[in-house]
């Protein structure tokens, strides 16, 4: 019986891990095939063969152009129905090939010259969405230094914005933040000149609200906020932060987002776990930035409230061009220059070009189009530390899942639900860990506890304890943060005991230490006299057992021994020991008597 | 008002700004319209200052320090 389930588990962990593989993904699509005939047959042959197709399946090849006869290389209209009827027929042992005719299609590729400097928009998969959508008719607020009409904005549209530090309608840039953040969003795009926007063909607003030394007070933001709701903006980027909770802020938040405006922040560069101010709050969605690997810039702030995470480069002396390049100012002379920058203020203005191409294809309700922005994320699995929130941005997928007409509205309210935010004192991570392996691993604790019912006390609080410490931890408190503390108290309390090796800094593999059966070991030499920690000892002993036996069937990545047979072997030997070990510790225990 | 002891540095974030770090590794951002004298590289200070909940800015490398006064220190 316990063979049957281990064979049982370890079966389904293997199912799981091969249906899960992305290389039986769809791989692209065909409306017609093509036959590659052998070299060897004759003309006539052929034309037999093409009229026995045409006999029996009612469909006319042609050559496939002018320069097909040598090759033999027919088309036919057909889908995947006919294409397998074909390889099954007589037909395949005339050919060489029975294959789909893919199509290809040509990306949208734009003619600015540095656009090849731009690694972080073909990073977001940006030319497929632009097949969709420029965001046209979508207007984008740029709370910022102001914006320059620099020569490559000269064919960016522009509404009417505000200068809030000088009080005055001209809202031009004096420090060249606010123009390299708009050129992120709408740089004047195929016009032959410097590089790329993302949503070019969206409206900009400028509103300057700091001044040329990159500083501004919240009480001219807050006022910024509330004039691109009025005036019809429907994104508001904000590529600045501090450290103060004011509430001036987040009324105005509140009542753009109630308008219906997505508003957007950079999560901050002091490379701290929490988003700074006004990233933090709920109807913001917070970017953290990448460098130009994919992996978190060294700068980026992480952890509590950062929501996505996108390209915000990371300059070293070897690489300049791993920052973000746009046409801004030289804020000395005012002279427009092509500079790569750096920084979570890079990050947001790329979520804010991708909400407006959203926008531009009719999803417009700002709790939708950050669900988009987080569902069509490109997952990074084991992120412990919430570096990259739902994930790396992608343009192509969000705009394709914002055009699916019905978004499951399941989907969206478990979302809404998981992204909880309760209040500014602590944020809630749903995604952090995945609930059925977890609650599979104390169900399997329980079953291994019920081979054993003879000689254990089944409803004791200790054996319980010991079960789920053993096997899961406090597994929901991983995704628990507190703002401004670190984090690891509770991915120490969310950690199963073999878990434990890797919580403290936050790494996903299993530490051999502490996923084996040293601790349950100590455990029970320390405890087994003990009346009433008897019981938690030999529960979590059985407990580390179903961990190990689980974590071999799902994810075997231990610290040195890799993820392949040798880590599932260490984890199932160890396993066995475990519960080798609690089954003699149990009888031990209970001619000891029940005392628990 | 806040006494901080640190190092002046150069910070590479938004279009550049000066940074106070303390010998903890906690990072201030220094203020706009700090004097001059102060704002050079490696300098080890000890400032008085305040801390400006108000202000945000493009760097966000640290909470925002105002300075009124500041002493040089021995390197």
């Amino acid at each position: 019986m316990r063979r049957l389930l281990l064979i049982g588990l370890f079966c389904l962990g293997l199912a799981w891990a091969v249906l899960g593989y992305p290389g039986f993904a769809n791989r692209g699509s065909y409306d017609s095939i093509v036959l590659d005939f052998r070299e060897d047959l004759s003309p006539s042959q052929i034309d037999q063969q093409l009229q026995t197709l045409s006999q029996q399946y009612g469909v006319t090849a042609h050559l496939n152009s002018a320069f097909s006869q040598a090759d033999h290389l027919y088309v036919l209209n057909g889908d995947s129905r006919l294409l397998q009827a074909l390889r099954r027929s007589d037909l395949r042992k005339s050919v060489e090939a029975i294959d789909p005719n893919y199509t290809y299609q040509a990306l949208e590729v734009p003619n600015d010259p540095d656009y090849s400097k731009q690694w972080n928009l073909r990073s977001i998969n940006i030319e497929t969405a632009w097949d969709e959508t420029k965001g046209k008719d979508v207007t984008v607020a740029v709370i910022d230094t102001g914006i320059t009409k620099v020569p490559d904005l000269a064919n960016t549209k522009f509404v009417r914005g505000y200068d809030f530090v000088n009080d005055r309608e001209d809202a031009s840039d004096d420090n060249g933040h606010g123009t390299h953040v708009a050129g992120t969003i709408a740089q004047s795009t195929n016009n032959d000149y410097g590089v790329a926007g993302i949503a070019y063909e969206a409206q900009l607003m400028p509103l300057k609200v700091l001044s040329s030394f990159g500083g501004g007070t919240v009480a001219d933001i807050a006022e910024a906020i509330r004039f691109a709701a009025d005036q019809g903006a429907t994104v508001i980027n904000m590529s600045l932060g501090g450290f103060g909770d004011t509430h001036v802020l987040k009324e105005a938040i509140d009542y753009a987002h109630q308008k219906g405006v997505v508003v957007v922040a950079a999560a901050g560069n002091s490379n701290t776990n929490s988003a700074a101010f006004p990233a933090r709050y709920a109807n913001v969605i917070s970017v953290s930035a990448l460098d130009s690997t994919g992996a978190k810039a060294p700068y980026s702030n992480f952890g509590a409230g950062v929501d996505i995470s996108a390209p915000g480069g990371a300059i070293v002396d070897e690489n300049p061009l791993g920052g973000i390049l746009q046409e801004t100012i030289d804020p000395e002379t005012g002279k427009p220059q092509m500079v790569p920058l750096q920084g979570t203020s890079m990050a947001a203005p790329h979520v804010a070009g991708v909400a407006a191409l959203i926008q531009s294809v009719g999803m417009k309700e700002p709790d939708k189009v950050a669900f988009v922005l987080q569902q069509s994320a490109q997952v990074v699995k084991d992120d412990a530390l919430n570096h990259f929130g739902a994930g790396r941005l992608d343009a192509t997928a969000a705009v394709k899942l914002a055009q699916r007409e019905n978004l499951d509205v399941k989907d969206f309210f478990r979302w809404l639900r998981d992204n909880g935010y309760f209040n500014l004192r602590f944020w809630i991570d749903g995604g952090v860990t995945a609930l059925l392996p977890k609650l599979g691993m104390v169900l399997g604790s329980y079953l291994l506890a019920w081979f054993l019912r003879n000689y254990l006390p089944m409803g004791s609080f200790a054996l319980a304890s010991g079960l789920v410490t053993g096997s899961a931890g406090l597994f929901f408190l991983r995704g628990f943060y507190i703002f401004d503390l670190p984090q690891a108290p509770f991915r120490i309390l969310g950690s199963s005991i073999p878990e434990l090796g890797g919580a403290i800094q936050g790494s996903p593999l299993l530490n051999p230490f502490f996923a084996s059966v040293l601790i349950p070991f100590c455990l029970i030499a320390l405890l087994l006299g003990h009346s009433w920690w008897k019981w938690f000892a030999v529960g979590s002993t059985l407990g580390v057992a179903a961990c190990l036996i689980g974590s071999a069937a799902i994810d075997p990545a231990v610290l040195w021994l890799g993820e392949g047979w040798l880590a599932r072997g260490f984890l199932l030997l160890n396993a066995g020991l475990c519960f080798g070990l609690g089954s003699l510790a149990a009888k031990a225990a209970s001619s000891g008597g029940h005392t628990a | 008002m806040i006494t901080v002891e640190g190092t002046i540095q150069r910070s590479g974030m938004g279009m550049g700004t000066w940074a106070l770090v303390t010998s903890e590794g906690q990072t201030y951002e220094i203020h706009q319209g700090a004097p001059k004298d102060l704002l050079q590289p490696e300098l080890r200070v000890c400032v008085k200052g305040e801390i400006r909940n108000d202000v945000m800015t493009i760097a966000m490398i640290g909470p925002v320090l105002e300075v009124k006064s500041f002493e040089l220190l021995k390197p």
